[in-house]
């Protein structure tokens, strides 16, 4: 029976008198990937340094790996691994020198620095400062960072933000490998088309608080409209657009007056994604 | 707390601190320059007696002591005589009376004014007091009444007669020992702002290691090469416990004072902007002992005060506990004082 990795109950956490996450509860399932998403501002990185014990919640209660992270967040950060959104490597020392000194922090007996850089694709580039990397290439080392003490669970911010397609995708290779590994992953993140292809789970958060959670294909089904979208000539010869919502008890007529009246060049259906669900509950966009 | 973590990030902070460059070259360049400079001081004391005399009427007997560790200059006023003092020119300067020929005669009381530098070594202020007495002897031949008014000209210092080279040891050692705090303190900000404190601790790196892993890493710099200053220029021939105490205690009270530099910085530049105006007045108690009178009492509220006397009580005059014990005891007070105040600023910063 598959346990839960991480538990949070009730959780709040305040700056002074900013609220930035309010009252939220919710699990992840050993071995799952949740992606969080939310835009900036929403609290996704607050709750991520409450979960991993960088801060203590003002209310309310997280059991990571079935530890309180409050009382004893040593225990758990030396079980996770935490990719971080803004990069935070020693650039005067190689990838090679800062995985090991995080090996050694973790206190990781035998530890293969090779073996983990050729995992990120950055084999040939071991022993080169970190302040020669390009941003994809210091990002693939964070993650690989992260991953040193082979973590039960790993959270990653934003892993790819920014990042060149080619890297992108090595991260989330890695990211599944992960999971296929046995690990939980906690994914921040406000690019949807990630969280979509990635996650087991997303949850939408929002001003602070969790205004969805749940799978990607049944949030599509509870908020989420198909539609089919057609490309029709104009009287000039311009090319229009058009938008038909299915499943409605007028979409059969709606179709039919469209091929009947108009000269259509090309339609397809449309599925919702994650981005129009979140405005369609929030009112405001992932990037806003 | 595990110490394969605080040695590991110990290790790290070293690697870093040598591959700075500009850390990496003052710190090597700047030991090798001060016991250079040191060798390339005068090691003995220059201890011929050059004083300036003001005498209206000559008495015959000043012309013929001349020569032989004593050299006396004639000067026309006795502003130009204080003047003389004040600049160095002249150990001692003495003022003659105009009547001081008639009087040797009647053997009637004689008044001579003696002027003194402020650091002039009670020693040679009796020499000069003997010499006129002498003088006045050997001019009327017989012992006469000679009433000397000593007048000094700025603070009066005791008995701190010693080669250049050991007078400028206790400056360089604080100077070695402060140039690391700049070093520290550049760590300590780079790795705040940088954010990666924040990557360290979310491992099992406590904030109490955190803190002694950096204490470590300062004690080490400062100390070492400090320690090396000292053999290289037998500061420790003498009392080398308490010197290697003090040396140890300033090596706590710059790391502290690094605490809150690296706290308050952000960068290289602002290091440097907080660092050299606190490593100047730091410099100051040392700049009293290179040369003394030059400040007064208020440079005991300066904590690198204890640490420069003791040095220089114990290597240049071969001071015990019994003399110093008070200076290391306020010097570890300071120590407490900075380290906490280190710690709270820095703890602040990175939670």
């Amino acid at each position: 029976m598959v346990g839960d990795a991480i538990v949070a109950e009730d959780l709040t956490y305040r700056y002074g008198q900013l609220l930035a996450v309010d009252h939220i509860s919710f699990k992840v399932a050993e071995g799952e990937i949740l992606g969080f998403l939310g835009p900036n501002g929403a609290g996704k990185s607050t709750t991520v340094k409450v979960l991993t014990g960088q801060l203590q919640p003002k209310e309310g209660k997280v059991t990571v790996l079935g530890i309180d992270v409050a009382h004893d967040p040593e225990k758990v950060q030396a079980q996770i691994g935490v990719c971080f959104e803004i990069t935070n490597l020693y650039e005067k020392m190689s990838a090679e020198e800062n995985l090991k000194l995080f090996a050694r922090l973790f206190g990781v007996p035998h530890f293969d620095a090779g073996a983990l850089l050729e995992r990120v694709g950055l084999e040939g580039r071991e022993h080169d400062r970190v302040e020669e990397y390009s941003k994809g290439m210091k990002q693939r080392l964070m993650v690989a960072r992260a991953l040193v003490n082979q973590p039960s669970i790993l959270f990653l911010d934003e892993p790819t933000d920014g990042l060149d397609p080619a890297s992108a995708d090595n991260i989330r290779k890695v990211i599944l490998e992960e999971r296929e590994r046995g690990a939980t992953v906690f994914l921040t993140t406000h690019d949807m088309m990630e969280a979509d292809k990635l996650s087991d789970r997303v949850g939408f958060i929002n001003q602070g608080k969790i205004v969805a959670l749940d799978t990607p294909h049944n949030l599509k089904q509870q908020y989420g409209k198909r539609a089919l979208r057609a490309q029709v000539a104009g009287p000039d010869g311009d090319l229009e657009s058009r938008e038909i919502i299915m499943d409605q008890p007028e979409t059969a007529g709606a179709v039919q007056e469209l091929f009947g009246r108009e000269k259509v060049v090309t339609i397809h259906s449309e599925e919702a994604s994650l981005e129009d669900i979140f405005i369609d509950i929030t009112g405001r966009g992932l990037t806003e | 707390m595990s110490w394969p973590i605080i040695r590991a990030l110990v290790a790290k902070d070293l690697t870093l601190f040598f591959r700075n460059r500009f850390f990496a070259f003052i710190s090597v360049l700047g030991i090798v320059f001060y016991i250079g400079i040191y060798f390339f001081m005068p090691s003995s004391v220059d201890e011929a007696l050059d004083i300036g005399l003001y005498a209206p009427v000559l008495p015959p007997i000043f012309e013929q002591v001349q020569g032989e560790g004593l050299s006396i200059e004639l000067v026309d006023s006795v502003e130009t005589l204080e003047e003389g003092v004040t600049e160095g020119c002249y150990l001692a300067g003495i003022a003659l009376p105009p009547d001081i020929m008639e009087k040797l005669a009647t053997g009637s009381k004689v008044t001579v004014d003696v002027y003194f530098a402020a650091d002039t070594p009670q020693e040679l202020k009796d020499a000069v007091t003997s010499l006129i007495e002498e003088l006045a002897y050997m001019q009327s031949g017989q012992m006469l009444a000679v009433d000397i008014s000593e007048e000094i000209i700025g603070p009066d210092m005791l008995g701190r007669q010693i080669p250049p080279r050991d007078r400028i040891l206790p400056f360089f050692a604080i100077f070695i020992i402060l140039t690391e705090t700049l070093g520290l303190s550049s760590l300590i900000s780079e790795e705040i702002e940088s954010r990666t404190a924040q990557a360290l601790l979310i491992t099992p790196m406590t904030i109490k290691g955190l803190f002694l892993a950096k204490g470590i890493t300062g004690v080490s710099l400062a100390f070492g090469q400090a320690l090396l200053f000292m053999l290289a220029t037998g500061g420790l021939n003498q009392q080398p416990l308490i010197i290697l105490l003090t040396l140890l205690l300033a090596s706590l009270l710059v790391t502290g004072i690094g605490f809150l530099l690296g706290s308050a910085g952000k960068d290289l530049m602002s290091v440097m902007a907080w660092g050299l105006p606190a490593m100047i007045i730091l410099a100051v108690p040392a700049f009293g002992v290179m040369f003394p009178g030059t400040v007064s009492d208020w440079v005991k509220v300066i904590p690198s005060y204890y640490l420069v006397d003791t040095v220089h009580l114990s290597a240049n005059f071969g001071l015990g506990w019994g003399d110093v014990w008070q200076n290391l005891l306020i010097l570890l007070g300071f120590d407490i004082a900075f380290f906490g105040l280190g710690i709270i600023a820095l703890r602040r910063k990175l939670t």
